[in-house]
């Protein structure tokens, strides 16, 4: 539903974005990745009509980017807040009203979502009043109340106790399966492996790697195991494996290996059979995170 | 347009809806009001004070005319000795004691004025200025020139300023009243301009520093929520501005009808005139307020009120509009309202130097060079146009004055909207106005 395409920013001195283009799918969630500073912001500007990109194209649902589509993107900024004098209800009322809102519709949500998301008695306080967890509620009820096709959370769950955080994120699926498309952007992996279908790795102004959540894990699958076994026999490298690591605890021993190219896990096994009783075997499948470090710091080595 | 427009609302009602606004309004003319009845009864009590009774032991035979009281000062002649006149003064119901010494007419020497406190400098003038007076009305007499003569002397000369106007009409103009105007239009302005400039610039600063702010550029563009501000504030400027002119006449009116109720008044009015004749206008003006206030009345008819009150309001959204637009942009540019001050001085400066040309080279000078230039630089005009309109502008200056004010403020939110749109999305960098100027030229 949304294209990004060769996309670059310049501010001043600093390419904030280099050639960027991206594809989000409708009704999936998208994890924008990257280091602070690495151009995500400049990128969600651009897609909420914020700035302009110097070249490049943003298509939303095929049409080119213009501002009858200000109203189908509900963005959560990373820096967010409220005025602090003015009422809950009154202001979540006046940001859906700028989003196109009638009073009478956006009245009737905004008590639909205050009493879902046990917030009924905030009408009529003050920012100033609520706690930041209570806050972050509030603005995350004014970013969905326009009921947007895309919904933008720049690092949605900072800020949130993990209980709150819990009933965000339930809502975020809800509102998924309910056909919401969503683009997170945040530089925390956990978040992502749980809820994100595919991503976009961004780092230093260019797009580094992009994909489904599934394919990139396999992708950086290296034939790399963990067995776990009884007694204390240690095994050494040969032709099958590398030993990476051995571990002993207790009476058992943990070895990691990396398996010599064309070379399948079975083979290892039966090096070890007639050494030890194996417990256990897992493969060594990357985290987000540790993709995420690798990619990184192998470009800062470039 | 419609966001324009709810953005224009939040901003009026929010402003209007505050307690502190509800209080200015309501405060500020009674404050006013407060400080003219003030002014008027020190005046009052000054005048009392001023009046001081003096009791005349004379021991001079050669001065055979008396002095008489006046609005100043009240004389009566006793019949008591110096020593026993010193002696009573603390119970007698006389301030002073003039003491007459028996002197030449040419030389009149060794006059003496007793009292329990340090007589004045004025009083001191006043009796020596009673006795001079004395002294020469009876040496006329002496050279042979009759009482009535003396009388036909005594001549006051009233000028009464009328101004031709351009349809060749002559009107009654006042010197006083328009000066009264111009200051009081003057002051006004520049309290306005500064006042809601400020507004608009620390409520930029509080949607920065809330970091409301992405939320709602992600729905209207950052132009319309600065226009929408300015707009806003200047609405409410408006409002506050007619509140205080319905609030001030009708606080004014009822405090005048209820001061003159009282006999006093009348003693005031009457003393006033007398020594209008005497000293002038220009210590009727400081004397008691009563004077100018009846002044400017009379002469209101002469001047084109109507005419004034829209110019006012012009100047007034154009000012505001011209400056407030650059308020924005410094409040865009910063993070707190600590660091506006190396931004600010630039803004102030030609207003202050405006203001403080305005009121008193213009005002005395109001068709010199001076206030034509001041007049049409748009920095400058808001207020030395206010101050100027009273003495009457040629038609053609305003016209220009206003086309300038016009096109500079078009020129300010255009520049300024430039900067905003980039200001309020930088944060925690200390700006300078080379980074000002990158912002404003920046594409997007």
């Amino acid at each position: 539903m949304l294209s990004v395409k060769n996309i670059v920013k310049q501010y001043a001195t600093h390419r904030a974005l280099n050639d960027v283009s991206l594809e989000v799918e409708k009704g999936k969630i998208f994890g924008l990745l990257g280091p602070n500073g690495a151009g995500k912001t400049s990128l969600i500007r651009i897609i909420t009509q914020i700035t302009a990109p110097d070249s490049g194209e943003v298509f939303f649902n095929g049409e080119r980017l213009n501002a009858n589509h200000i109203s189908q993107i509900g963005y959560l900024p990373e820096e967010r807040g409220l005025y602090k004098k003015m009422e809950i209800g009154e202001q979540v009322l006046y940001l859906s009203k700028l989003k196109g809102l009638h009073t009478s519709e956006a009245t009737k949500r905004i008590k639909y979502w205050f009493e879902k998301l046990e917030m009924k008695d905030w009408w009529n306080k003050k920012v100033e009043d609520l706690s930041k967890g209570m806050q972050q509620k509030v603005q995350f009820v004014a970013t969905i109340l326009h009921q947007p096709e895309l919904i933008i959370l720049d690092e949605p769950f900072s800020g949130f106790d993990p209980v709150n955080a819990d009933i965000i994120k339930n809502e975020i699926l809800e509102l998924n399966k309910n056909g919401a498309t969503f683009i997170f952007s945040t530089h925390r992996m956990e978040s992502v492996e749980e809820l994100c279908d595919n991503i976009a790795l961004i780092n230093k102004s260019k797009k580094i790697l992009d994909g489904a959540v599934d394919e990139i894990k396999n992708a950086y699958r290296n034939n790399a195991y963990w067995i776990e076994y009884e007694g204390d026999y240690e095994t050494a490298s040969n032709d099958i494996y590398e030993v990476l690591q051995t571990e002993k605890v207790k009476n058992h021993t943990l070895v990691k290996l990396q398996l010599k190219p064309n070379r399948v896990a079975n083979e290892a096994l039966s090096q070890l059979l007639p050494h030890a009783n194996i417990h256990r075997l897992d493969e060594v499948i990357p985290t987000m995170n540790d993709i995420f470090i690798e990619k990184v710091k192998g470009q800062n080595h470039e | 347009m419609n966001k324009i427009l709810l953005i224009i609302q939040r901003e009026y009602f929010s402003r209007v809806k505050k307690k502190s606004f509800i209080v200015m309004t309501f405060l500020t003319p009674l404050l006013i009001a407060g400080v003219y009845a003030l002014i008027g009864f020190f005046a009052y009590k000054g005048i009392k004070d001023t009046h001081d009774k003096v009791a005349i032991v004379s021991a001079n035979k050669t001065l055979t005319e008396k002095l008489s009281s006046n609005q100043n000062v009240s004389y009566v002649y006793i019949d008591k000795s110096l020593d026993q006149a010193k002696k009573d003064l603390s119970k007698a119901d006389y301030d002073y004691i003039l003491y007459l010494p028996e002197f030449s007419l040419a030389a009149p020497k060794g006059v003496e004025l007793f009292g329990a406190k340090q007589p004045g400098m004025s009083l001191n003038r006043r009796i020596s200025g009673d006795i001079e007076e004395l002294i020469r009305t009876q040496k006329l007499k002496e050279s042979g020139i009759s009482q009535t003569d003396l009388d036909k002397l005594k001549t006051t000369v009233d000028i009464s300023t009328k101004k031709i106007a351009e349809t060749g009409k002559e009107e009654e103009s006042s010197a006083g009243a328009s000066t009264f105007i111009a200051f009081t239009a003057g002051v006004l302005m520049f309290m306005f301009i500064m006042m809601y400039g400020i507004q608009v610039m620390r409520g930029v600063i509080e949607e920065k520093t809330n970091r409301i702010i992405e939320v709602i550029v992600s729905s209207v563009k950052p132009f319309q929520l600065m226009m929408g501000k300015i707009v806003g504030i200047a609405l409410v400027g408006l409002t506050q501005f007619m509140l205080w002119i319905v609030l001030t006449l009708a606080i004014s009116t009822a405090a005048v009808s209820l001061f003159t109720n009282k006999e006093d008044i009348k003693e005031i009015t009457a003393s006033t005139q007398a020594q209008t004749q005497i000293s002038g206008a220009n210590q009727m003006t400081s004397a008691a307020p009563q004077g100018p206030v009846a002044d400017i009345q009379k002469s209101l008819a002469g001047l084109d009120v109507g005419k004034i009150i829209v110019v006012f309001l012009f100047f007034f959204l154009g000012g505001y509009l011209f400056y407030s637009a650059l308020y924005a942009a410094i409040g865009s540019a910063v993070d707190s309202e600590t660091e506006t001050q190396q931004f600010m001085l630039p803004v102030m400066l030609p207003l202050l130097l405006g203001y403080a040309l305005s009121l008193s080279v213009v005002t005395n000078d109001p068709y010199g060079s001076t206030a034509f230039w001041l007049s049409m630089i748009p920095f400058t005009s808001p207020i030395a146009m206010v101050v100027r309109i009273p003495y009457g502008v040629p038609g053609w200056e305003l016209a220009l004055s206003m086309a300038i004010l016009a096109v500079g403020f078009v020129a300010t939110v255009w520049i300024a909207g430039r900067i905003y749109r980039v200001g309020i999305l930088m944060y925690g960098k200390k700006t300078t106005f080379k980074e000002m100027f990158k912002w404003f030229t920046y594409k997007n």
